[in-house]
């Protein structure tokens, strides 16, 4: 380990090299222990008691949005000259956990949106675009997304057919994109697509900010997906949709660098949507465990379950110690990507083994969609596939390590 | 401008805290602590007070440093400043030592207040009695467990539910109210306001001797009443729970409860039968 969190005051993290390090301190400061409590009094009030019907009705609770707006959830660590929190990376890993532990698919909503919504635009947009866009995306009047996705590529970003023409002073963009988180409802999402076919794999594709009624740029059916269910996960289509060079991101051929930046950061939230399904799944699990009787002894007496419940909380632990460390890389300007990516795999791992076992211990009952560990269970799986399977993560964790000196 | 004070206490964030059996006191580090409900409500009253008449908010509170953190809410809620009181010569302090405390404090670091706003009652020790001793130690006038706040120029008029009646006061300022939890329903921290409060690194903390007081007359020592005794309520009813098809849960109910039954529907239920 070649960094440690240092608390010299109970409100200040600060992260240190090695050298110059004096403690190291694992225990949450009091800022984050704030953000966590204030985001879990309003989680649980607010989208606890339609957690279970939203997902069972695959329904987007605006009603909850409008009251997360003025909150700051959709500006997060958008600086405040733009209406946003500017809260720290821990801070924004907290939140979204939160959220994500009682309902996954808002805290997608939040985490997609902020970190692959509008990092992107924060980083490589104009100054121009910030004041045009960024402050409809942190009010949250405007849900972000982010197409990369389409039938022939996701792991392979080099297979994407959506294209981008200039023609007469515009862009003419013809595709189609698939399972885009917050499709149903994004009007800001931004575009992936080739605007030079003939140019090397990596220089060929742009990325574009497209406004909600654009002409030839529409909507398609919510997915009927096995979880995640109240996030409206769509294709959106492009039939000649045109629009002008003040809505290219970056420059030209610059596609590639914003996608993977944006999924960096994307993976923290990630990363950080695993860990708070895994708490919820644990929690319910310890205390069903000391409800459930059989044999006439509450199942927590017996070493079965106690192993489970052990495993689940130790795995939970180092899936979020590695969140933060990544969260805390970023937050002192040092490359971050290894680091978000194994937070990403190992998190998405433990929320799909702490999730089968949390159904496990819940017997029958976990099977049955009355329980919470049913939806956490469909929740948890597809963290191992978006913003980049767990596949994708080795590969991107193993490139790392080879390319270190010897 | 409205100048208001809210007090406030940090209590365990768990209701079923273990409390240890020598001191009698409880064990405070076993649970998180969290800003008391009521003490809320009582920031919530006052937000609304200062956004319909504009006004300033001062946050008081008395406790350990790691109450550092109800101040931080405070602000972070929309309090203007705070002010944290914490000396280890005020441990262990009773009512009437907190309020005494409390007093020197306001008189010294916000002597030019109008209104004081203090939570009913606290979930841990619920006295409810420092917000009244309070205003006897700073000699102004109090109204205890309101829920409607209205200001008429120099007057606060206020809504109380005593026993089955609705009370409607008024109160010349300054003054002091309890508020009661339920009416003024607390707003949730924005994470703006969150990052805001703890952009300062320090909050202004005084202790005894800044207050000008002696050991004796704070803390545990000041205090005038001693716990002698503590213990949990010990349940001596049990919950009996019938089992099996509905017919024959009922006819166990009226087998075992026959005669209170049948006392509260003035029919012998064994003639019935």
């Amino acid at each position: 380990m070649d960094w440690v969190i240092v608390q010299h005051h109970s409100t200040h993290e600060t992260v240190q090299h090695k050298g110059a390090a004096t403690a190291v301190e694992f225990d949450a400061c009091m800022k984050h222990k704030l953000v966590r409590k204030s985001v879990r009094e309003f989680a649980e009030a607010e989208l606890g008691p339609i957690a279970h019907e939203i997902d069972q009705e695959a329904r987007f609770p605006l009603e909850v949005v409008e009251k997360m707006r003025p909150l700051n959830f959709f500006g997060l660590q958008v600086p405040k000259e733009y209406g946003g929190a500017g809260i720290d990376s821990i801070s924004y890993a907290i939140a979204i956990e939160e959220i994500s532990r009682v309902s996954g698919s808002i805290g997608l909503c939040i985490t997609v949106h902020n970190s692959v919504g509008i990092s992107p635009i924060l980083k490589y947009g104009t100054q121009e675009q910030k004041e045009r866009f960024v402050p409809r995306l942190a009010s949250g009047e405007c849900i972000g997304a982010f197409c990369l996705t389409e039938a022939n590529a996701g792991s392979d970003a080099g297979g994407v057919e959506t294209h981008a023409v200039f023609d007469n002073g515009q862009y003419v963009i013809n595709g189609t994109k698939i399972f885009v988180t917050n499709g149903g409802v994004c009007s800001l999402p931004l575009i992936f697509a080739i605007t030079d076919s003939q140019a090397k794999p990596g220089r060929n594709a742009s990325v574009f900010i497209i406004e909600k009624g654009t002409p030839g740029f529409s909507v398609g059916e919510i997915e009927d997906l096995c979880g995640m269910r109240a996030n409206p996960v769509s294709s959106l289509f492009f039939e000649d949709c045109r629009v002008g060079p003040e809505n290219l991101l970056g420059r030209e051929g610059d596609g590639l660098k914003i996608g993977l930046d944006a999924l960096d950061a994307g993976r923290i939230g990630i990363g950080a949507q695993a860990v708070g399904i895994a708490q919820a799944a644990y929690e319910a699990s310890v205390k069903y465990s000391r409800e459930r009787q059989q044999f006439k002894k509450p199942i927590s007496s017996f070493q079965s379950i106690q192993n489970m419940l052990a495993d689940m909380a130790t795995e939970i632990d180092a899936a979020r110690l590695l969140v933060y460390r990544a969260c805390a890389r970023k937050d002192s300007g040092k490359p971050f990507g290894k680091e978000a990516s194994m937070a990403k795999l190992y998190a998405s791992a433990t929320a799909s083994r702490v999730t089968g076992k949390a159904v496990q211990i819940h017997g029958g009952y976990g099977y049955s969609k009355e329980y919470d560990v049913e939806r956490y269970f469909r929740d948890a799986k597809v963290t191992e596939i978006y913003e980049g399977t767990s596949e994708i993560q080795r590969m991107v964790i193993s490139r790392a390590i080879l390319a270190e000196p010897v | 401008m409205l100048k208001m004070i809210v007090c406030m206490k940090q209590v365990p964030m768990v209701s079923d805290l273990p409390w240890d059996p020598v001191t009698g006191t409880l064990t405070r580090d076993a649970a998180e602590g969290m800003m008391n409900p009521a003490c809320k409500h009582a920031l919530e009253a006052a937000l609304e007070l200062k956004e319909r008449h504009g006004g300033h908010i001062t946050a008081i509170t008395m406790g350990p440093p790691m109450a550092e953190e109800i101040l931080r809410e405070a602000i972070a809620l929309g309090a203007d400043r705070c002010l944290m009181v914490s000396d280890r010569k005020m441990a262990g302090a009773d009512t009437l030592a907190t309020s005494f405390t409390l007093a020197r404090a306001i008189e010294i670091f916000c002597p030019d207040f109008d209104l004081i706003l203090c939570g009913c009652h606290t979930s841990d020790s619920e006295t409810a009695q420092v917000g009244p001793q309070l205003s006897e130690e700073l000699n102004i006038p109090s109204i205890a467990v309101v829920e409607d706040l209205e200001l008429h120029g120099n007057t606060l008029r206020v809504k109380r539910v005593s026993d089955n009646f609705l009370e409607t006061l008024e109160m010349d300022l300054p003054g002091l109210v309890t508020v009661a939890t339920g009416f003024h329903v607390p707003r949730y921290a924005s994470m703006a306001g969150l990052h805001d409060a703890f952009r300062e690194p320090g909050i202004l903390t005084v202790g005894a001797h800044d207050l000008g007081v002696s050991e004796s007359v704070v803390g545990l020592k000041g205090s005038a009443t001693r716990i002698v005794d503590i213990f949990s309520p010990v349940a001596k009813k049990e919950n009996i729970v019938l089992k099996g098809a509905p017919k024959k849960i009922v006819e166990e109910l009226l087998d075992r409860f026959d005669d209170k039954i049948g006392s509260l529907i003035r029919k012998d239920l064994k003639a019935v039968g």
